[in-house]
């Protein structure tokens, strides 16, 4: 960090004057020049994008190759009725517009692949892992190691949800917590699960971003909604790992 | 003779086992002897924990005293009295 200072428009002061006191008008300039990208605009990716936007992150990327759907309406809490058939980033775009007009929104309609990650993921500050299935995780994840991006990683399936922070080079990385990745089924979610997890994504990626660090790192913390509790599962740094130890190079 | 051992189930498998289970178990046991009592609780959840041949998924996290067992032979890492073993299953959606 160079020391550079942006000051606050009056418009940004009155917008974020219950947070400023929390953050530091440093802490929301910082937060007004991060940039993240959101990869899924689903049940995860949401409260995410719906925070985050509110919190004035700068610019905010959102990545998704889906439609909506009316079956997606019972967790997407981003995407209405009328959204039917609209693309889930123009559709989450034109929402976060209306939320934080101030900030930037770049939707991109697309499917992450090895090729297209790089570009996915460079320039960013933050990489906020909101997807629903293994192999797409494994390429966030390894392009945020390669790229010493911090990534945000939640999954949930019922009642029940994960969530870790990976900073590259000190924690250990997504592959290294789960190696083999579960069966994919289509699980079934409850729309607060994802609200869960989100906003803790959405906390985490803010602490981050103001150099606050994180509490999230090394463990999955898991949230059971029926039991009402937190589990911590700790995660050691595998240095054999194919992400972000030895096992990836060459 | 018999010792005890606490078992912990996370998430899906507190549905399906219980969270915490205080278990007497033939002694010496191993992880092998933990999945033989949990299928005496629930003989139809047991195929959400193991596959085919009776070995845990690769994908469920197995913990002794909160120590991650990794590697592929790990239901029978041999087990002391008083050992805390853990299950959790990762989850995917999103
Ligand atoms: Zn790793």
């Amino acid at each position: 960090m160079t020391g550079e200072r942006w000051p606050l428009t009056p418009r940004e002061r009155e917008r974020y004057e219950r947070q400023i006191p929390l953050l530091g008008e440093e802490g929301q300039e910082r937060l007004l020049h991060s940039s993240v990208c959101i990869a899924g605009a689903g049940g995860l990716g949401s409260p995410v994008a719906f925070y985050l936007a509110a919190a004035g992150i700068g610019r905010i990327r959102i990545i998704d190759s889906d439609r909506v759907s009316r079956s997606n309406l019972n967790r997407q809490i981003i995407h209405a009725e009328a959204d039917i058939g609209r693309s889930k980033v123009d559709s989450a775009a034109r929402r976060l517009e209306a939320l934080n007009p101030d900030i930037e929104v770049d939707p991109r309609p697309l499917h992450l692949t090895e090729e297209n990650v790089v570009n996915v993921v460079r320039g960013m500050n933050l990489v906020v892992d909101a997807l629903d299935n293994y192999p797409a995780r494994y390429i966030l994840n390894r392009a945020a190691c390669m790229h010493t991006v911090p990534l945000v990683h939640a999954a949930v399936n019922g009642y029940c949800g994960q969530v870790m922070a990976i900073i590259p080079r000190k924690t250990a990385c997504l592959q290294c917590a789960i190696p083999h990745p579960p069966e994919e089924t289509p699980p079934p979610v409850l729309g607060t699960t994802a609200g869960i997890l989100g906003c803790i994504q959405a906390n985490e990626a803010i602490r981050i971003l103001l150099g606050e660090g994180t509490v999230m790192g090394d463990a999955l913390h898991v949230w059971d909604g029926r039991a009402g509790t937190w589990d911590m599962i700790p995660v050691k740094r595998d240095p054999a790992c194919r992400a972000c130890g030895a096992g990836g190079k060459g | 003779m018999k010792e005890s051992v606490r078992v912990r189930a996370f998430a899906r498998f507190r549905e399906l086992f219980g969270g915490t289970i205080e278990m007497d178990l033939p002694w010496p046991a191993t992880v092998r002897s933990v999945i033989r009592e949990l299928e005496k609780i629930n003989p139809a959840g047991l195929a959400e924990l193991v596959d085919n041949e009776g070995n845990l998924k690769k994908s469920v996290i197995l913990m002794i005293n909160r120590e991650r067992i990794m590697g592929p032979a790990r239901e029978d890492c041999p087990l002391r009295p008083g050992d805390e073993i853990a299950f959790y299953p990762p989850v995917a959606g999103g």
